[in-house]
């Protein structure tokens, strides 16, 4: 009896276009998109450097500063003569405009009183890249002055001039072997992953509003077969079209987006726990779709209270934002989105190299989270006298 | 064998739709439950196949318990409801693999009875087209070759015409009639159409104001409502006559009192929709 419960489902499910849109067309773009956008945002290059213009006289320190700051992976400059800054950034499209006089090195070490640095710069310029620049600026212009006083008082400074060098940054997984370089596709993956697996709505609430529209969920309840196989009947295919979701996200990770000169997905052969992770959400996503299906009288209304509940939890729960561009309150918030317990669940896995133990509270909340929403549709079934 | 049910109630919190209703119906007949709207057929027909629950009262189906016995019911029960109640982008043979499955079916059993649904049907041709192609009627058809895959010993089929042409609804009728003599099916048939129940029931109720206000063999019913016209060169007069002439008797003094000569007398019965006017007084529902 299974077998044909699950090929029926397969059949309709293949024959919904938009299901398939929204179930495998739509995430597989997004990750697509969000792996090549945020590229930069994981990388210690980018492909379009900042641009700079020292705006003064060029002279052996201005040249200096030029050249140094064309060794950082993020800018480049080029010396202009003291030219209108609108015009500059606006005609020109320099990002950053720095206005400096030449002397700049001498009005500092006779702390001259109204000496300063103007950066102008393009508005739309993220605070973060300000910040860098300026700290950039801060510290090649230090590193001008401190060399001359070490040569001058015969210091050397070999090692305070490549101390940029000396820093590593070194990141640590929980698990040794794991040595997964974190890269803009370890995050998408996860995160539209999550986000389409619970748009798993559409489909589960099309299906139960037409049965119970067409009088075929009547039926099936006249006919000798128990509540829960109805449900389990409902459940199983859509937990199995959830896990083929899982499948095709990697591989779209993997081949994919590598083809479009984005990073490739690394898969540590943690498959048991990504398993493990992705039966916990679509549990959840399952049992939240067959809620807003019991309580929407008309595909319409399921589409429109599920599409925004899920983006709505989208947003909360990281998706659509990372969690660590959040502030503290923000973060706070996230903690209480299901799609949030299953993307942290799941970058314990692809970016931490964490283990069970680290993603067991995860998919306790999953599961729990789930339970809930099968109680609350039972509930609702039988108020409506449909059990 | 019978199907007893007895004082059978059901509200809609304060609404009254069952109202201590009694009724009993014969193994093997063919059914009809006529009723206005809101009548409370379908929720009768509901609660027989454990769509809703009673609020109190007893039903027996050929000697099993309502309550008791609700799986062996079931088994021997099949709903054909008033909506399409199948999946419309599955094609024929996949709505009937699936529900047979679901009754119980395997492999050559299933693929059996499969055939004999679709040739009693005539469903051939529609074999592999997605349901939601065809037309009213073979929608209809497929509907009602569902219920037949468990075989069942009785049918429920709820306005199974509804909306349908006439060669197809005349198509469907005969096909219920086959059903009924040759598998010896109990068929219940709700309908708003008065003509398709005196075509096809041998055994007829009408329901109104939540309760079975008449319920009888169609001939004994037609006959104990017939009455005769009295033509005049003043006017027709319709006397009542069910099972005494009394009325007539008066009414043929009257008419001698006024010395008005009578043109003709005609013997009539009264048809199924006459009788339902005047038993349910004529008012629009809603």
């Amino acid at each position: 009896m299974f077998k044909y419960i699950l090929k029926k489902e397969f059949l309709l499910i293949s024959r919904d276009i938009h299901a398939l849109l929204v179930l495998f067309i739509m995430p597989t773009l997004f990750i697509i998109i969000m792996s090549l956008a945020l590229q930069n945002t994981y990388s210690n290059t980018i492909d379009t450097k900042l641009q700079v213009a020292i705006n003064t006289l060029s002279n052996k320190d201005t040249t200096h500063l030029t050249q140094e700051i064309n060794k950082n992976n993020y800018f480049q400059a080029k010396i202009t003569n003291n030219e209108n800054i609108k015009e500059l950034i606006y005609k020109k499209k320099f990002d950053f405009i720095v206005n400096i006089v030449q002397e700049y090195k001498t009005q500092i070490n006779t702390n001259k009183k109204d000496f300063h640095i103007d950066i102008y710069l393009n508005p739309s310029i993220s605070l973060q890249n300000q910040l860098l620049f300026k700290n950039l600026l801060t510290e090649i212009i230090s590193k001008q002055i401190m060399k001359e006083y070490f040569i001058k008082n015969k210091i050397d400074g070999k090692t305070l001039s490549k101390l940029n060098d000396k820093i590593s940054i070194i990141p640590t997984y929980k698990e040794e072997k794991f040595k997964i370089k974190p890269t803009s596709v370890q995050y998408s993956v996860p995160s539209w992953l999550v986000f389409s697996m619970f748009f798993i709505l559409i489909p589960i609430s099309n299906a139960f509003i037409n049965e119970k529209n067409f009088g075929t969920i009547d039926r099936l309840k006249s006919m000798d077969i128990p509540f829960i196989s109805i449900i389990l009947g409902k459940m199983v295919p859509y937990f199995i079209i959830n896990q083929i979701q899982v499948l095709f996200m990697i591989l779209v990770g993997i081949y994919i987006v590598p083809l479009l000169n984005g990073d490739t997905l690394q898969i540590n052969g943690n498959y048991g726990l990504i398993f493990m992770m992705s039966s916990a959400i679509s549990f959840a996503a399952i049992s939240f779709a067959i809620f807003i299906a019991n309580i929407s009288s008309t595909s319409e209304e399921a589409t429109t209270i599920g599409g925004v509940s899920n983006i709505l939890l989208a947003a909360l729960g990281g998706i659509m934002v990372p969690k660590f561009v959040m502030p503290e309150f923000m973060q706070n918030i996230t903690t209480f989105s299901p799609m949030n317990w299953g993307l942290e669940g799941l970058l314990e896995i692809f970016v931490m190299g964490g283990g069970l133990s680290d993603i067991k509270t995860y998919i306790l909340y999953l599961v729990i989270f789930g339970c809930s929403f099968l109680a609350l549709s039972y509930m609702v079934l039988k108020k409506k006298e449909n059990v | 064998m019978t199907i007893e049910i007895k004082n059978l109630t059901k509200s809609y919190k304060k609404n009254k739709v069952l109202d201590n209703l009694s009724l009993e119906i014969k193994e093997g007949s063919l059914f009809g439950l006529l009723g206005p709207n809101g009548a409370g057929k379908t929720t009768l027909v509901s609660i027989m196949n454990y769509l809703q629950t009673s609020d109190s009262g007893e039903i027996n189906i050929f000697g099993y318990d309502y309550k008791k016995d609700k799986k062996q019911i079931k088994q021997i029960s099949s709903y054909v409801p008033q909506t399409y109640a199948f999946y419309p982008n599955l094609s024929a043979f996949e709505n009937l693999e699936f529900f047979g499955a679901l009754y119980g079916l395997k492999n050559s059993e299933l693929r059996k009875r499969i055939e004999y649904c679709v040739e009693v049907t005539s469903l051939e041709k529609f074999l592999d087209k997605r349901a939601h192609t065809y037309s009213g009627g073979v929608k209809r058809r497929l509907n009602i070759a569902i219920g037949l895959l468990n075989n069942p010993k009785i049918l429920y089929l709820d306005e199974p015409t509804v909306g349908i042409d006439p060669q197809s609804r005349k198509y469907i009728l005969d096909v219920i009639k086959q059903i009924n003599s040759e598998d010896k099916t109990t068929i219940i048939y709700t309908s708003h159409y008065m003509e398709e129940i005196e075509y096809l029931c041998d055994d007829i109720a009408i329901l109104d104001n939540h309760q079975i206000i008449l319920h009888d063999k169609k001939e004994l019913l037609l006959e104990k409502n017939s009455f005769i016209t009295i033509e005049t060169n003043e006017e027709n007069i319709q006397v009542d006559i069910k099972n005494d002439y009394n009325n007539l008797i008066k009414m043929l003094n009257l008419i001698k009192n006024r010395n008005t000569p009578i043109e003709n007398i005609v013997f009539n019965n009264k048809n199924l929709e006459e009788l339902f006017l005047n038993l349910t007084k004529g008012n629009l529902r809603d």
